[in-house]
């Protein structure tokens, strides 16, 4: 997406105000509304999608398998497609190393271990069907709901198989699927997957969730991580307008670093309760459409 | 704090039709409800011509796409319920410059291929009535270059349904002091006069091709003179000094050379008040939500809804999906009201 | 998602003449009962994609669109049989929604062959136990657009298959049509009101 030269210096001017002007008038710290389904994938353990009003989309879906624990180097794969993107594109391969990243060094895998020897892994898919802007809060976002909303089949065999040939047996009951925070919860622990954020950086204003036009205008991008109710590493900044020539892109003030976790510390937690809420009021009869 | 402050999500709602509105309606308008979908016989008496949407196939007239039928004297055509922009002569609307060509450039418009602005149908530099030369052509960028806005007239469309655009008035030419979106095209209602001045020093374009331009009204005319001067210079001395109007042609005045160096300038107004900026947000919200409501923009609307969103300190929580209906809901109660 | 009619990304693309149908099929890897990880190179999808271009190139009046491409994009999110079908009439539902014109609707669907018995719309395990048919038909005639069978068919048998199966695709065509204009009239009453 290319801006005028007019339309640039006016975004810009807007931006730099204290309190800053975004174009549709958004708090520094507000995200864009998004509309959201959960468990639409009937062969999918886990799944959801997120829409956004401009149009931009994303469904995620999660399956778990039963693996030999020793035998696999992680219980988590991620796969990122992004329509109009190859696969093996910087593009592509930068969202999937982040999410991927993320996922791998933030979830206590641990708890996806089903008996002595073997253990569910989790194949998490991510489909971009029409992005504007950096799509990785888009993308994180979507799995966070899909992993809260993703259902495990209880297990009926012995925990202890340490001599035992056959593989675990599962109750054929689906209705006595768990979803998997009540895993960890029997596990002694809060089941909460971490999320990206992105930040702009204009004027010494950092603003939450930057949209397309403003992305071009930007002076850095920050992605800040958000897990158990605070921000934690990694952190990295970034150019979040792709292809484009963004003359205002310039080096980073550390004081934008420090506000950057302050806001996320302060602003993180509601995301997630917004999230929760909407999986706890989303019932399976809507069209999903 | 409060969580609708930061995010608002929420579950798609799958459409219907509003209860209330069949209720009330009368036959009149149950008739104009029923719509043609592709294939459907429309008639099959000969004596209709076929127009945009159908086709013609043993006497018989089917439609070939999902839409209204409309009746224009012989003529039978079908509107399509949503589609891309389809150009007419004369249509007033915004476009960007996708590329610089040959004597011409291209311009997105939002149709299904790109219009054409040819060099010879620009007002430029250095009085307005004269032959365009060799260095006009070679300076294209320094005029329009790729991302620029303008808004145009639809001059002709070609025989390939391609469309040739015109500025060649002093309402139209390169946008600036503003924002731009764009709304689907049905949605714009036409009429004589495409740009208004709405209250709170704001301006809007409303391009039949849906896109929309908002930025700061500009002042009469007399006080335009005087900025246009003080700027002209600016862009001399930063922009591009060089420069020697057409060759073989003489500029009437130097203030009509630069104010007409002015139409090409990236140059904000530097003094955009932040209220007239946060204005012009309102009314981007305000565009929006009736955009979502699927209701017509018109001058009136924009301004009913722009003082329905008064309602709303925070303008920020004008873009949730509740705050964009109940706005709707307010311009149709509003107009209503009025008749 | 159907994008365009626009402008091609490549010059050589454009046909002066008429439009250009592009159809890009996206798999998903969850879309099967095992996870797997599919290539958009697969020579399934290749062909399918191709049928699916050869099919509508004769249902879309692409002489209105001249130097265009029409860009459809089709994510399989879950699939169990009938998946060519099943693209077909979305492919139709979608090119509709977008307002390109058509000549008429293309209603798809499969059918196989048991014993004697010829069964409409199979899942994806009858698929693999017998042998299957796609169909696709023009509006309410009895015109094929499309017809795919990838394997042994006894002739004597392909007639009272064929029959149940445009059978079905007209049914098919009625359902579609009634949520079109169910979604149509939605629109036109907003419209209306405005």
């Amino acid at each position: 997406m290319i801006l005028s030269p007019a339309e640039r210096s006016y975004l810009y001017d807007s931006l730099i105000q204290k309190p800053t002007i975004r174009p549709d008038s958004r708090a520094e710290h507000q995200m864009r509304p998004l509309e959201a389904k959960t468990s639409f994938l009937p062969g999918s353990n886990g799944s959801a999608r997120i829409r956004l009003m401009d149009g931009s989309e994303c469904i995620v879906s999660v399956k778990a398998k039963v693996v030999v624990a020793a035998k696999e180097a992680n219980l988590i794969e991620c796969d990122v497609d992004v329509v109009g993107f190859r696969d093996n594109s910087n593009f592509v391969s930068n969202l999937k190393f982040n999410l991927t990243n993320l996922l791998q060094q933030n979830f206590p895998s641990d708890y996806l271990r089903l008996t002595s020897k073997y253990s569910f892994k989790l194949f998490i898919d991510c489909i971009v069907i029409s992005h504007s802007s950096y799509p990785l809060t888009l993308i994180s976002l979507t799995s966070y709901l899909a992993l809260k909303t993703t259902k495990l089949p209880l297990l009926v065999s012995e925990t202890n198989d340490e001599e035992i040939a056959e593989l675990p047996t599962f109750s054929d009951d689906w209705d006595n699927a768990k979803p998997i925070a009540d895993y960890f919860k029997g596990k002694g622990k809060e089941f909460q997957p971490p999320i990206f954020i992105t930040l702009g950086y204009v004027g010494s204003n950092l603003i939450f969730d930057p949209s397309v036009e403003e992305e071009q205008v930007l002076e850095n991008g920050l992605i800040v991580t958000f897990y158990n109710n605070k921000v934690i590493t990694p952190i990295a900044n970034m150019n979040l307008a792709v292809n484009s020539n963004n003359s205002n892109f310039k080096g980073l003030n550390q004081t934008a670093i420090i506000k950057s976790i302050q806001m996320g510390n302060k602003f993180g937690g509601a995301i997630i309760r917004a999230l929760d809420a909407l999986i706890e009021q989303d019932d399976d009869n809507d069209a999903i459409f | 704090m409060n969580v609708s402050d930061v995010i608002s999500i929420t579950r798609p709602t799958p459409a219907t039709i509003d209860s209330d509105v069949d209720m009330s309606d009368d036959e009149s308008t149950q008739v104009k409800l029923s719509i043609v979908t592709p294939g459907e016989m429309v008639t099959d008496d000969p004596v209709w011509m076929k127009g945009h949407g159908t086709y013609f196939l043993e006497d018989k007239t089917y439609s070939s796409v999902a839409g209204n039928i409309s009746r224009v004297n012989r003529l039978l055509s079908v509107i399509p319920l949503k589609g891309r922009y389809q150009p007419e002569t004369g249509d007033h609307i915004i476009g960007r410059i996708t590329e610089v060509g040959n004597k011409r450039w291209k311009v997105d418009i939002g149709c299904k291929q790109d219009a054409i602005l040819m060099l010879g149908s620009v007002n430029l530099p250095g009085g307005v009535l004269r032959r365009k030369s060799e260095s006009d052509e070679l300076q294209m960028r320094n005029f329009l270059k790729e991302g620029d806005l303008l808004n145009a007239e639809v001059q002709t469309i070609f025989n390939n349904g391609i469309a040739s655009l015109h500025t060649r008035s002093l309402k139209y030419g390169k946008l600036r002091n503003g924002i731009f979106l764009r709304v689907p095209s049905n949605l714009i209602v036409k009429s004589k006069n495409h740009s208004y001045d709405l209250p709170g020093n704001v301006s809007v374009i409303l391009g039949i091709n849906g896109y929309i331009w908002l930025s700061k009204t500009t002042n009469s005319s007399h006080n335009k003179n005087m900025t246009v001067n003080s700027n002209a210079n600016k862009i001399n001395a930063s922009g591009d000094p060089s420069y020697v109007p057409g060759a073989g042609s003489v500029a009437i005045t130097r203030l009509e050379e630069e104010s007409s160096w002015e139409i090409y300038s990236d140059k904000n107004d530097p003094n955009i008040t932040n209220s007239v900026r946060s204005n012009i947000t309102r009314y981007n919200n305000v565009i929006k939500a009736l955009a979502y409501g699927d209701l017509g923009i018109t001058e009136q609307r924009i301004i009913m809804g722009y003082e329905a969103s008064m309602a709303f300190s925070n303008v920020g929580s004008m873009i949730d999906k509740d705050a964009m209906e109940s706005i709707c809901q307010d311009v149709i109660n509003n107009e209503k009201m009025r008749g | 998602m159907v994008q365009g009619p626009m402008e091609p990304s490549l010059r050589s693309q454009a046909n002066t003449t008429e439009a250009t149908i592009e159809v890009n099929v996206n798999v998903a890897n969850f879309s099967t009962f095992e996870r797997k990880k599919r290539t958009r190179t697969e020579k399934r999808i290749v062909e399918l994609k191709a049928t699916l271009e050869k099919t509508f190139e004769q249902s879309v009046m692409c002489n209105l669109y001249p130097r265009t491409v029409i860009q459809v994009d089709i994510h399989v999110l879950a699939q169990d049989g009938g998946l060519l079908a099943g693209m077909t009439n979305a492919m139709t539902l979608a090119l509709i929604d977008a307002g390109i014109a058509m000549y008429d609707y293309v209603s798809s669907v499969s059918a196989g062959l048991h014993d004697q018995t010829p069964l409409l719309d199979l899942n994806s395990l009858e698929e693999n136990d017998m042998s299957a048919i796609t169909i696709g038909v023009v509006g309410k005639s009895e015109k094929l657009a499309l017809l795919m069978l990838e394997d042994k068919m006894p002739l004597d048998q392909l007639e009272s298959v064929l029959a149940i199966a445009i059978a079905g695709s007209h049914r098919i065509q009625d359902l579609m049509d009634t949520e079109l204009r169910r979604q149509g009239n939605i629109r036109a009453s907003k419209m209306t009101q405005s």
